[in-house]
């Protein structure tokens, strides 16, 4: 406690830089696609300005937290996901949005960001040292069976275009097994094309699929014309912390899912909002008397529900990262690789036994918390005016920013070809009726599934290590579950293809 | 809103225009920001900086197993005169077995450090059915191994059998997942380099030390024991255990391949006819390692390895084209297809002139 109060007393420059931090996380949050990865790899080139490594902790974190709570604007306000974590709070956010509930879907999405923020960060940095058994008790047979059951839940939130949405989900586990083949490590399906031997990378699709589709659409649409006077905001924004309160279960599930997903290496955080937006849907209202419109057509339960995982996942990744020296999450890889880079290098003794590091690490994550709430809630008032506003207005500054996210992994034509084959492939699939989300979960999951079932195989397990170890026994029976449910019982549909 | 457009629009021509500032000398790396690569590049090109009087550029290229942006400087890039590459151990693996545009001897060494691999176990299991991740990088372990279990005088044939019998070689695994499951017993070997093994396996109390790959000398074309892990050199334990030296096509097929491997683990090149820049950046490398302040500030961070500057640099390179062999090339391509899985393929133009 003393160090988080002494972190503002005797450190004016931390201070300075925890500010910095925190406007260019939010920032970097704003920008469509971007995200914390996108944005860390830019301050490569200035990390020779940070003399005391202490203050690139600082200045990291506070981007990490703020970036988390930054991405909600995009989903909710354009339809376009701030981040690859952060995709799943458009399916109700924008319809709020269009309904001129757009501070209400913010106020609820940044309170729930922030509360699991706060929850999973206090619980991951006070208590450090105790998840290394966790992190270490889950191996191939476990994370195998998790993987499973995540693709199970998930593979649910189709569209009512049920059939076509399976074809996408095929199509985004085909795409997704471009690149390298982990057996032979020679290239597949690259057709001579050199640059997908590494793969498609997520964030083309993630621009091209995604956001492109809904940013062309958009541009058609006209303003709204809805009254959000100072007043209506301020009783939306409130409005949108009861809502947190109300459906605290909802988002405090999905921060338990974010957690875990964070926690354990290698799942990748992309599936962590859709696998708690998922959960939401199987436990909301399928048939509403009272006239309360369904989680998928612009419900704030569907807010809550994906925005828990959001902050829960970045402050869970680094367990990994700090006790093992193992990223969490892609955007740790970066983080590790800057700190290394001014001589702190995580997961080793000198590390670990540094008791500044982790008072510096907890105040960074606290005091950015602290800080980036008031701002966001300021925010709100002048984001809520965006959608007062005809797209073509800002349809080409998104654009650029949308193409300079896509094309931060080589720089060259290639990369904008990528983004112009994902441009395609969205468009053509939104006009058919393709669910987009289901292509992204495919494609999201199916190298982590490959991979770890080439694990499974060659380690020589089968079915009894997915039926007598306990943990992956409780994963089989929970997918054995959502599998009857989703067949059978589950009536829940969104719109969004 | 004009703000935040305006915002929106200054920040994206800041980055494009901080992305395509002009620098002095451009290096290729061939990995995205946060590999082990891109680090050391990041480090060794902001001390050379400081003895070159020159700004440095990082040019990442990523792509498979960081071949494509060493490519593209071989095709392209090494023809601007203010260019040039850093390549590691992989790309030496890669140059041996696989299509790849990029060839050594059409670029001169700037400087490269010479590393040595050291192999972990878990303490108390049973190495003669190890349990080790296989990945395209870990050719030359997987020689070792089969080596060490199934002893000399073997035909590849049967190497390929015991190994097939004996080793359980788990494909599919990413570097922090080989480290967790080392730590949890899932995996009983593991590998390192000298600095992530006193980082991963040096604090862990239920690993240990197993062998290691030794040094090569450049100028007697040997590999030798390493000072720091004294008596575990693979070529050692393989003596002590069979009594014998190690010999034949097999173990020449593994020479070839570690020392691609570990003698070329980090290096910097220059496409040859550009003596110029090649002079000065030697110049500058000899300065740099002759600088204590450099050299803390690189030790630091990458631990510390001895360098190979300038015609010491290309004299390790012409030491290890003199392994290459028909026979040598033939025997790596057959185990890497038939014990590893591997889609490697025999370059018939690497073959020495009859």
């Amino acid at each position: 406690m003393d160090a988080i109060l002494q972190f503002l007393d005797g450190n004016s420059q931390y201070f300075l830089i925890l500010m910095a931090g925190v406007a260019y996380g939010f920032f970097v949050g704003l920008i469509p696609v971007a995200g914390a990865t996108t944005g860390l790899i830019a301050i490569y080139s200035f990390v020779t300005y940070f003399q005391d490594p202490y203050m690139l902790v600082v200045f990291t974190t506070a981007v990490v937290v703020t970036s988390s709570i930054g991405d909600s604007f995009c989903g909710i306000v354009m339809n376009i996901p701030g981040a690859g974590g952060a995709a799943a709070t458009m399916v109700d956010g924008f319809p709020m949005s269009r309904r001129g509930e757009a501070a209400r879907a913010l106020s609820a999405a940044i309170s729930t960001s922030w509360l699991n923020g706060l929850i999973w960060g206090l619980a991951v940095f006070l208590f450090l040292p105790w998840y290394t058994k966790i992190v270490l008790y889950f191996g191939t047979a476990e994370m195998f069976s998790f993987l499973i059951f995540a693709m199970t839940c998930v593979i649910f939130v189709s569209s009512k275009y049920w059939f076509r949405g399976l074809i996408a989900l095929v199509l985004g586990v085909l795409v997704g097994r471009i690149g390298m083949d982990p057996q032979t490590a020679a290239d597949r399906w690259t057709f001579g094309w050199e640059y997908l031997g590494a793969g498609v990378q997520i964030i083309p699709v993630m621009a091209g699929l995604l956001a492109f589709p809904e940013l062309l659409s958009a541009y058609r649409m006209k303003a709204q014309k809805i009254t959000l006077t100072n007043q209506v905001i301020r009783g939306q924004l409130i409005d949108g912390i009861k809502d947190t309160w109300k459906y605290k279960w909802d988002g405090l599930r999905g921060g338990l899912i974010g957690g875990f997903v964070g926690l354990v290496p290698g799942i990748g955080g992309n599936i962590a909002d859709w696998f708690a937006y998922s959960q939401t849907v199987a436990v909301s209202k399928k048939n509403t008397d009272d006239g309360e419109i369904p989680v998928g057509k612009g419900n704030v339960r569907g807010v809550i529900g994906c925005e828990g995982a959001n902050n829960a996942q970045k402050a869970t990744s680094y367990v990994p990262t700090v006790l093992f020296g193992i990223p969490g999450a892609p955007f740790e890889v970066i983080v590790m690789g800057l700190l290394m880079y001014v001589g702190l290098e995580l997961g080793t003794p000198s590390v670990l036994e540094d008791q500044r590091f982790f008072d510096v690490l907890l105040s960074s994550y606290l005091w950015a918390l602290v800080i980036i709430l008031p701002i966001s809630y300021a925010f709100i008032k002048y984001a809520v005016y965006i959608t007062s506003i005809p797209f073509k207005y800002y349809f080409w500054p998104i654009l650029a920013s949308l193409v300079w996210s896509s094309t931060q992994y080589t720089g060259y034509v290639d990369d904008y070809m990528m983004l112009a084959i994902c441009m395609v492939l969205g468009l053509g699939m939104k006009y058919l009726k393709f669910s987009r989300v289901s292509f992204l979960i495919g494609f999201i999951l199916s190298y982590r599934l490959e991979t770890t079932y080439v694990q499974f195989t060659t380690f020589g397990y089968g079915w009894e290590e997915l039926l007598f170890r306990p943990m992956p026994a409780v994963f089989i029976s929970l997918t054995v579950v959502a599998a009857i449910w989703g067949l059978f019982f589950n009536k829940a549909k969104i719109d969004f293809v | 809103m004009n703000i935040r457009n305006t915002i929106i629009s200054a920040f994206a021509g800041t980055m494009m225009l901080a992305s395509t500032a002009s620098a002095d000398i451009t290096v290729v790396n061939p990995q995205k920001p946060g590999g082990g690569t891109t680090v050391w590049t990041e480090i060794i090109m902001k001390e050379l900086e400081k003895h070159l009087g020159e700004r440095i550029n990082i040019r990442n290229i990523p792509g498979a197993r960081d071949i494509p942006g060493i490519n593209k400087f071989h095709n392209e890039l090494r023809f601007d005169e203010n260019t040039i590459v850093v390549t590691h151990g992989g790309n030496g693996v890669s140059f041996l077995q696989e299509n790849v545009d990029y060839d050594y001897a059409e670029y001169d060494s700037i400087g490269l450090m010479n590393l040595n691999i050291i192999m972990g176990k878990v303490k108390g299991a049973d190495m003669d059915k190890p349990k080790f991740a296989g990945t395209s990088g870990a050719v030359p372990e997987a020689f070792a191994i089969a080596m060490m279990i199934c002893g000399p005088d073997k035909s590849l044939d049967e190497y390929i059998e015991c190994f097939g019998e004996n080793v359980t070689w788990v494909q599919g695994m990413s570097g922090g997942e080989r480290r967790l499951a080392f730590k949890r017993g899932d995996l009983t070997g593991s590998r390192e380099n000298p600095a992530t093994y006193q980082k991963h396996i040096a604090p862990d109390e239920n690993a240990e030390l197993w062998f290691h790959h030794g040094l090569l000398d450049p100028a007697t074309g040997k590999h030798h024991d390493d000072p720091n892990f004294p008596g575990a050199q693979f070529e050692i334990q393989f003596k002590e255990r069979y009594g014998v030296e190690p010999s034949g096509e097999f173990y020449d097929a593994y020479v070839l391949v570690k020392s691609f491997r570990d003698g070329l683990q980090k290096a910097i090149w220059v496409n040859k006819g550009n003596p110029e820049l090649r002079d000065r950046l030697v110049d500058a490398m000899n300065k740099m390692v002759n600088d204590p302040e450099s050299v803390a500030a690189i030790e630091a961070k990458n631990g510390k390895y001895e360098w190979f500057i300038g015609e010491r640099g290309n004299q390790m390179r012409d030491t290890l084209m003199t392994f290459i062999t028909e026979d040598a090339l033939r025997t790596l391509v057959r185990f890497n297809r038939e014990a590893l899985g591997l889609n490697s393929v025999l370059k018939e133009n690497l073959f020495p002139a009859k």
